[in-house]
């Protein structure tokens, strides 16, 4: 049998400590295995394994395979990130003993040393690894949702078009029937094909229409938020302040009296309640607070009603008024006058309503 | 940049105050030149064949008087809103500012008025049940409306007193509850002397011992029934409309009806070495003096109503005898006659303009015209 034909290999477990890797087929290592822990079959290695350490092999080297392991163990304890340091040289520097680590684990360089240094980071900074950890496993997320969110908008352009491109088609089809039904019914010829025409054109500029509001939309996806760009490329740029909106002035309410306040109380001040029998039994009947009629507004505009003049001395200040008093009059008394002078009916008051 | 305006400011807006408050020289100045107008526009329509007795300037004022007093009734009787009473009673004394009764008897102008005042006080009826209610004919009512108008000059807001003196009689009651300035005003107003004998209100000092909160509420409800009532009749019956404000027609009815509490009441409004303070003293007290200068026997007695209307069906203008046939007249005159003449015009003009159009380069510009449509 050619090993083409055998089922796919599992590599060896990996081993604390870097140890081989070696490929096995699944059927040896259900033949092996399956009744609990047993000697490596490979001859001079003693290990014991178990067969749910076994997986499914991704790379076709298992020394590559066996190096992204160790990768990718190594960086789930060293998960610092640029923001822990003060400098950039501090991160570099952070970044190549970690380079030297795992350099030694793949390449069994002093392993006993490096393995002895790996797991005691590890029990030092527990806490810290699965804080960065949890805040990595956030921002995957956060990118997760941006692309899907990108994805619905392609999504939601190309069905828009789609619908456009039928809409277009039916019209084309319409106008069609609509030439082929005037034409049956005998109407003119020459009128029918000018409409026809005319049709056309505005189907054209529809036509043109859409393709520049295609446009501007793609316009709009390009100037879109950098948020949003990073779902498409890989590249997650950091730092970037988010650009905040900046919302309209809400409108000033109206003021329907145009500047005049009626706050300006000389006599009276109002206050919260009246012992008077009638505001208490105004307030407290239901028929008259169930449309929302409140007993503040007859309480102010008894009291404003009450003192509203009291400073007004109407006999003088009538005499400083009183020519332009006159003028008014005299369009009063005109009517009377009109009727002395007997021409009562040349005076026509038309019916306003 | 708002611009606080006081309650002074607030009434000075108003229609009372612009076009219906007079100094008493100018009002009695209005009406003489009103009545010097209708014995001159007499002299024309009776001739000089024979000698006529003019009703006098104080008999029209009388018959105006009791034609007020009559509208009084009427809405008693039918039990409106005391707004209606006053506004109506009001319309009539304006009507008849710069109208003579020689032209237009009050009694075929009240129903009208009184009508009006329903209106506007929004105490509504239909014309026919109003008609009927007054046993009149709806013509009769509608005939003078527009007259009416026109002399109310399209004013129709009265400003009244009667809110304004429920308001005086809250404030007053929550000072007596010491709410307002606290409890040493409450003192003060506990002591303040019991109205001496004379005055309107039945309220009585118990006599020994002093006055508690009790016998302050009942003296303070006391004062404001009797206020009330003198601002029902005296109030509407006598000038003090036109020449006072509602605030100082209240405070006058207050004072009447106790004069004590009325004066402790307005110091706590005012200091009093205010500029304005004796000033405002002296018109309250004025209008409190006019108020009381009414006597009902003043008012014409149905007798004299009848003797004085005998007089001016002699001297009445005869063109205005019959209203419901002139408002009629106006009516048909409004629909048909004019109404021929404006579809002529149009006609005419609308084919002008066609014949215009037909031309090639279409009608020739025009100078807007200089006296267009103003006049």
């Amino acid at each position: 049998m050619s090993r083409l034909a055998q089922p796919k290999p599992i590599p060896l477990p990996k081993r604390s400590g870097g140890g081989d890797a070696q490929d096995v087929c699944e059927s040896c290592v259900d033949r092996i295995f399956s009744h609990g822990p047993s000697q490596c079959p490979i001859p001079g290695c003693r290990k014991t394994l178990r067969k749910h350490r076994f997986r499914e092999q991704t790379f076709e080297d298992i020394q590559v395979e066996r190096e992204v392991d160790i990768r990718k163990r190594v960086a789930a304890v060293f998960n610092r990130r640029e923001d822990d340091f003060e400098s950039l040289r501090d991160y570099n520097d952070y970044l190549n003993e970690v380079e030297d680590i795992t350099f030694n684990l793949i390449n069994n360089i002093d392993l006993e040393d490096t393995q002895k240094k790996f797991d005691k980071y590890q029990a030092a900074h527990e806490e810290e690894i699965m804080e960065n950890a949890s805040l990595a496993e956030k921002e995957r997320m956060q990118f997760a949702a941006g692309q899907k969110a990108e994805r619905e908008q392609a999504k939601q352009r190309r069905d828009a078009a789609r619908r456009e491109e039928a809409e277009e088609k039916r019209e084309v089809l319409e106008g069609k029937k609509d030439v082929l039904n005037r034409l049956a019914s005998g109407q003119d010829a020459e009128s029918v094909a000018q409409e026809g025409q005319k049709v056309q054109l505005k189907k054209r500029m529809d036509r043109a229409a859409a393709a520049e509001r295609q446009r501007q939309l793609q316009q709009q996806t390009a100037s879109a938020p950098s948020g949003a760009r990073n779902g498409s490329s890989n590249l997650v740029i950091k730092g970037l302040k988010a650009k905040t909106k900046k919302t309209a002035e809400p409108e000033a309410p109206i003021d329907p009296f145009g500047g005049l306040s009626f706050e300006g109380r000389k006599y009276y001040s109002l206050q919260d309640d009246y012992v008077w029998v009638g505001v208490q039994e105004t307030k407290t009947d239901a028929l008259i607070g169930a449309g929302g009629y409140d007993v503040s507004s007859f309480t102010s505009r008894a009291l404003c009603e009450a003192f509203a003049g009291l400073g007004v001395f109407v006999g003088e200040e009538m005499e400083g008024r009183e020519r332009r008093e006159e003028d008014g009059n005299k369009v009063v008394t005109k009517g009377a006058e009109l009727v002395a002078q007997g021409r009562e009916k040349k005076v026509k008051i038309e019916d306003p309503f | 940049m708002t611009h606080a305006l006081s309650e002074d400011d607030i009434y000075r807006t108003s229609t009372q105050y612009r076009l219906w408050s007079f100094s008493p020289e100018s009002l009695s100045a209005l009406r003489k030149k009103t009545h010097d107008l209708a014995l001159e526009r007499a002299q024309r329509y009776t001739g000089n064949d024979e000698p006529v007795e003019f009703l006098t300037q104080e008999e029209e004022l009388r018959l105006v008087q009791r034609y007020c007093g009559q509208i009084r009734t009427t809405s008693d009787h039918f039990k409106w809103p005391v707004n209606v009473k006053a506004t109506a009673v009001q319309y009539l004394t304006r009507f008849y500012l710069t109208n003579s009764t020689l032209t237009y008897p009050p009694k075929e102008i009240y129903k009208t008025v009184l009508f009006l005042a329903c209106k506007t006080e929004a105490t509504h009826m239909t014309l026919s049940e109003y008609a009927r209610r007054i046993s009149t004919e709806a013509e009769v009512v509608l005939a003078p409306e527009y007259k009416v108008m026109q002399a109310l000059r399209f004013t129709l807001d009265v400003r009244q007193p009667f809110r304004g003196l429920k308001g005086a009689l809250m404030e007053l009651l929550n000072l007596a509850e010491g709410m307002v300035g606290g409890e040493e005003l409450q003192a003060q107003m506990l002591d303040v002397p019991p109205p001496p004998q004379g005055t309107k209100t039945q309220w009585k000092h118990p006599g020994a011992g002093k006055v508690g909160a009790e016998q302050l509420h009942d003296r303070i409800q006391a004062a404001y029934s009797a206020a009330r009532n003198l601002l029902d009749a005296p109030a509407l019956l006598t000038d003090v409309y036109l020449l006072y404000t509602p605030s100082q027609i209240l405070l006058a009815a207050l004072h009447l009806a106790d004069e004590p509490l009325t004066s402790f009441y307005l110091s706590t409004k005012l200091p009093t070495s205010s500029l304005t303070w004796p000033k405002i003293l002296a018109t309250v007290s004025a209008c409190a003096d006019m108020l009381a200068s009414f006597s009902p026997p003043q008012v014409l007695t149905k007798d004299e109503r009848n003797a004085l209307e005998g007089k001016l069906e002699r001297c009445r203008d005869p063109s205005t005898r019959d209203l419901v046939q002139a408002f009629a007249a106006m009516r048909q005159d409004g629909s048909g006659e004019e109404g021929e003449g404006v579809r002529k015009r149009r006609k005419l003009e609308r084919e002008k303009s066609q014949k215009e159009g037909e031309d090639l380069f279409g009608p020739s510009l025009q100078r807007p015209k200089a006296n267009g449509a103003g006049g």
